[in-house]
């Protein structure tokens, strides 16, 4: 039992470095702009697929269709972007309907181009089992992807804090007129954090094909998982984006060893719940964002 | 005046001319029963969103309880369908209980919040197979009954009956609005998509709406499950059954009590018609235009640009 | 608006009058040279398009081939019309194809969406054929006219048959909560408990992707000699390579119905090699028998690929159907849901897929399929010996 459980933990731990790549995008995003994104998940999902085209084409590894995935999830970000900015009233709630429109167009656009057949890759090399001291395994893949997660995390949190862009991001954030006076673009600045969003989400796509499956519904799924995390992050916070992470990541297999595997996703919509009706500010956001 | 003769006029139509028209063309039929059965839903959202200020992005949760809730009650304990069905839309009210601490929430996390319950309530469905038959559903729902001679569930009685529950709650809807308290919500008529009032409207009338909001969507819900006479936990809570209903209201005006009615029998009737023949594969990408192009281009719907259009053509023939 | 709506419906309808005349009229002569279209309602899009376009497929060869058979005769076609893996557009779509008076229908994937499907046809007078509902429930509803080649139980008699022909004592049975696995499932483990072979079950949800857990249990509390897989594709690659990682100390895989197929050798090559699943086939496929060899050529002549399994179903199921229309009609002229319904049950036919019968309840009682084993890179039959085209290779798996 206590094999299972200390498996189950570690399993989890990658799971959370790999989900807070996937959710870190969004959580700029809202950080930023107080804009949910539902097409961050779509975008995840382009970059994956993006990766499963070059490796079916031209039988490049997922690592090297990387750039390839950039330009094309970036170009789409930056349309999303712009057609947030077209909104003239109510934004906050309007870009959700929005981006859920914007997340079915892309979803169809997948299913017509790639159909709704599943893929993933075929390239072994990342899928070859890592062991740690002969009780914990894991895939190559996973353990990369975590590693790259927690690096592209400390990389955000880095470039916020200690470059101007970044800086300025974080006054917009806070206070957008004010921000103005000090000489930032607003637009610019949510542009730019609407194109980083984008470069997170790539890696985390490339993660998820290598790693796992894809098909077009996935991308639903991983919106869900993102803004799920990102309210248990609380606004503004990267290092929640990563305990959130870890928390649902955990979470998912201990119930799964502990429970049912079929209840692995209710345990993330009911930690999601509680999380917005107890301390919906998140585990390090500040408070009056979510509650009236 | 003109106006009662308008919905006269428009009643004749639906209950006399198109079962007289179009009654023997099943497959068409089906498809305004469809229509028919979002438009229920679309009404239920905009109501929620016009009166209780809450735009919700998981009304699929209470389709999909009231489905469960009312295919329940007739199949293992035997009760009528009609009365059922009614069951099936307390069911849901009650459920929307269960969503009330989501109330204290700001616009966008409430939205959210009530699809998280959506995937719950899915995921209860597959869990509890004794009551819901788990993942592979229950199948051979009893249909509608026979009622005053006509034989509800063949397709012009299945239709009569969705027309009447829709003009039933279009009727209560109205009702409300025109209320002391519809009255105030009205008189500060601002243009956004959540009103966003001077005074907001107290939480228990946020919750009363929610609750009626609820009932009418698991009400529609009942009726869908019988008359497919099939239920599985996917199809009862898919997320389709929240989107559709939103595309069709803010098409055809969110603010009006007609406007999501028209629009579902617009949108859903030109997908399946047209759009489907274009694009078999992932005509559903039209959904997805027509949401984020309402946002962008006329948040108010199409019912109220063709009024306006309508009136300039009025002032233009005057002059 | 409306009004447009209306009169666009009023002249498609005058139209769709004017060719059921002429369609009444020409079906109406008994014993001549007879037209008849059948319905066909499929998945070909949405979760399960790889499936229905692969029967459609298969559907479409079966028309060629009976319109060569017949020549002179009768003419076959068929009408198809997407069900979008939707349940209540499967309904709409069985009722179009009723009003546009198709004779019959063969189609339909998924027994969440036949079930309702087929309940419509019968209310519209119409003979269902399928080979995509393995559920029980789907024969135990008393409709005369649905009828299916295949169940849940033929592919739990093919699993069980091989577990029991490997002697193993103690088996793992991971299953997807999904209405068809999860009835396999129930078989199997009843079937294997039967047979005083030690059994422990994990049930996953159908969106599961990390099945290292699962696997983990395995490994180290049941630690069986034997996993069994029942699933869908994505499930089947995720326990496999749950496996890989873990490396779990037994002497099989087994799955059952979409492994053991020619897609999954191609694509996931290394990861199959020794995994068990149903297969009517091997793979490169080998046809014995005229018929067989027939369909295949015409199938490569077709699509420029070798058929599957589930063009094979396709077939056979539309080629029944075909023939128990042309007897009812040469018979006495009718073509009406009861007739075919006898023709059906009328005889014992062989086909590709062994003999074939019709119960009362529509079901093939006859239905056995055949495990195959990936091996290298083709896909041989192991069990029923007397279909085998190789030997088994066990103790064998993946890793």
């Amino acid at each position: 039992m206590l094999e299972l459980i200390l498996q189950a933990l570690y399993s989890g731990l990658l799971a959370g470095g790999y989900y807070a790549m996937i959710a870190l995008g969004l959580a700029l995003v809202f950080g930023t702009m107080r804009i949910i994104n539902l097409a961050h998940g779509e975008l995840v999902l382009l970059a994956a697929y993006v990766a499963f085209e070059m490796e079916r084409s031209f039988g490049w590894t997922p690592l090297a269709s990387i750039p390839v995935a950039l330009v094309v999830v970036g170009l789409t970000a930056l349309v999303i972007y712009l057609l947030i900015g077209r909104i003239r009233q109510d934004r906050e709630l309007n870009s959700l309907i929005l981006t859920f429109g914007i997340a079915i167009v892309l979803t169809n656009l997948i299913l017509m181009i790639w159909s709704a057949d599943i893929r993933s890759t075929s390239n072994s090399w990342f899928m070859d089992g890592v062991v740690l001291g002969d009780t914990l395994f894991s895939m190559r893949g996973e353990v990369i992807f975590c590693v790259i997660g927690v690096l592209l995390l400390a990389a955000t949190y880095w470039w916020l804090n200690h470059t101007w862009q970044g800086r300025a991001l974080r006054a917009v954030a806070s206070n957008r007129d004010a921000a103005k006076l000090m000489g930032v673009n607003p637009a610019r600045i949510e542009a730019l954090s609407f194109l980083v969003s984008g470069v997170l989400a790539t890696f985390a796509g490339v993660a998820v094909y290598t790693a796992s499956v894809v098909f077009p519904a996935v991308g639903h799924n991983l919106t869900i998982k993102a803004f799920v995390i990102t309210v248990l992050a609380g606004m503004g916070s990267v290092p929640g984006v990563l305990l959130g992470a870890v928390l649902i990541g955990v979470g998912e297999t201990l119930t799964t060893t502990l429970a049912k595997p079929s209840l692995q996703e209710l345990t993330g919509m009911v930690i999601f719940l509680l999380i917005l009706f107890l301390r919906p500010s998140g585990l390090f956001g500040r408070k009056g964002m979510v509650k009236k | 005046m003109k106006h009662r003769m308008v919905v006269l006029v428009a009643l004749v139509l639906a209950y006399g001319a198109v079962p007289l028209l179009l009654g023997s063309m099943d497959y068409v039929m089906s498809l305004i029963i469809a229509a028919l059965t979002i438009g229920g839903v679309a009404l239920a959202w905009a109501l929620l969103g016009n009166l209780g200020g809450l735009v919700s992005f998981g009304h699929a949760a209470f389709f999909g309880v009231g489905a469960y809730t009312s295919a329940i009650l007739v199949v293992d304990h035997h009760w009528p369908v009609l009365l059922a069905m009614v069951a099936g839309g307390v069911g849901a009210a009650v459920a929307s209980v269960a969503t009330m601490p989501a109330l204290r929430l700001r616009g966008p996390y409430f939205a959210l919040a009530i699809l998280a319950y959506g995937h719950i309530f899915r995921i209860l469905a597959v869990e509890a197979t004794s009551l819901t038959g788990g993942a592979a559903g229950m199948l051979s729902i009893p249909g509608f009954p026979t009622l005053l001679g006509i034989n509800l569930a063949s397709k012009t009685g299945a239709y009569a009956l969705i027309l009447t529950i829709v003009l039933l709650f279009a009727w209560l809807y109205g009702l409300i609005r025109r209320s002391t308290y519809g009255l105030a919500l009205r008189a500060m008529h601002d243009s956004e998509l959540a009103t966003r009032v001077v005074g907001v409207p107290s939480t228990h009338l946020k919750a009363a709406m929610l609750v009626i909001s609820a009932f009418m969507t698991g009400v529609v819900g009942a009726f869908n499950a019988h008359q497919i006479n099939f239920l599985d936990p996917e199809y009862a809570f898919a997320s389709s059954w929240t989107v559709l209903p939103i595309a069709a209201a803010i098409f055809g005006g969110y603010r009006t009590v007609w406007g999501p009615v028209l629009g579902a029998l617009v949108v859903f009737l030109v997908d399946q018609l047209v759009f489907k023949e274009l694009m078999p594969s992932g005509h559903q990408l039209v959904f997805g235009v027509l949401l984020g192009g309402m946002v962008i281009l006329g948040p108010h719907g199409l019912l109220p640009l063709l009024g306006r259009w309508s009136k300039k053509e009025a002032s233009h023939a005057g002059a | 608006m409306m009004k447009r709506f209306t009169s666009a419906v009023l002249s498609k309808r005058r139209a769709l009058l004017a060719c059921c005349a002429v369609g009444t009229v020409m079906m109406a002569s008994p014993a001549m040279a007879a037209e008849f279209v059948l319905g066909s309602e499929l998945p070909l899009t949405g979760k399960l398009a790889r499936v229905g376009t692969g029967m459609s497929e298969g559907i479409a060869i079966a028309i060629d081939l009976a319109n060569a058979k017949y020549a002179g005769q009768h003419h076959f076609s068929v009408q198809t019309i997407d069900d979008e893996t939707n349940p209540a557009k499967a309904v709409a779509a069985v009722e179009k194809l009723a009003s546009d008076h198709v004779v019959a229908i063969t189609g339909g994937y998924g027994s969440n969406i036949i079930g309702p499907a087929s309940e419509a046809a019968a209310k519209a007078g119409l003979v269902y054929m399928t080979s995509g509902g393995v559920a029980p429930e789907l024969t135990q509803r008393g409709l005369d006219s649905f009828f299916r080649i295949n169940n849940a139980d033929g592919y739990g008699k093919a699993m069980v048959g091989l577990i029991e022909t490997m002697g193993a004592k103690s088996v793992a049975i991971l299953y997807s909560n999904k209405e068809a696995t999860a009835a396999m499932a129930t078989y199997v483990q009843k079937a294997l408990t039967d047979k005083g072979i030690k059994i422990t079950s994990h049930e996953f949800d159908d969106t599961t992707t990390d099945f290292k857990p699962i696997m983990n249990k395995v490994k180290l509390q049941d630690r069986p000699e034997v996993v069994a897989m029942i699933g869908y594709e994505n499930d089947y690659i995720g326990i496999l390579r749950a496996g890989a990682v873990l490396k779990p100390d037994v002497k099989a895989m087994v799955g059952v119905w979409s492994l053991a197929t020619a897609q999954m050798n191609k694509e996931f090559h290394d990861q199959v090699q020794g995994v068990y699943g149903t297969s009517p086939l091997p793979y490169p496929v080998v046809f014995k028998g005229g018929e067989a060899q027939d369909f295949a050529a015409a199938y490569m002549n077709k699509y420029n690929r070798e058929p599957d399994y589930l063009q094979q179903f396709g077939y056979v199921q539309t080629m029944l159907l075909i023939d128990a229309i042309a007897r009812a009609h040469d018979n006495d002229g009718k073509i009406e849901a009861g007739e075919i319904a006898r023709e059906l049950r009328a005889t014992t036919t062989p086909t590709m897929i062994g003999d074939v019968t019709f119960d009362k309840n529509g079901d093939n009682p006859n239905f056995t399929h055949r495990m195959g084993q990936h091996q290298g890179d083709r896909v041989e039959l192991v069990w029923p010996a007397n279909a085998a085209t190789a030997k088994m290779n066990y103790p064998a798996v993946p890793w």
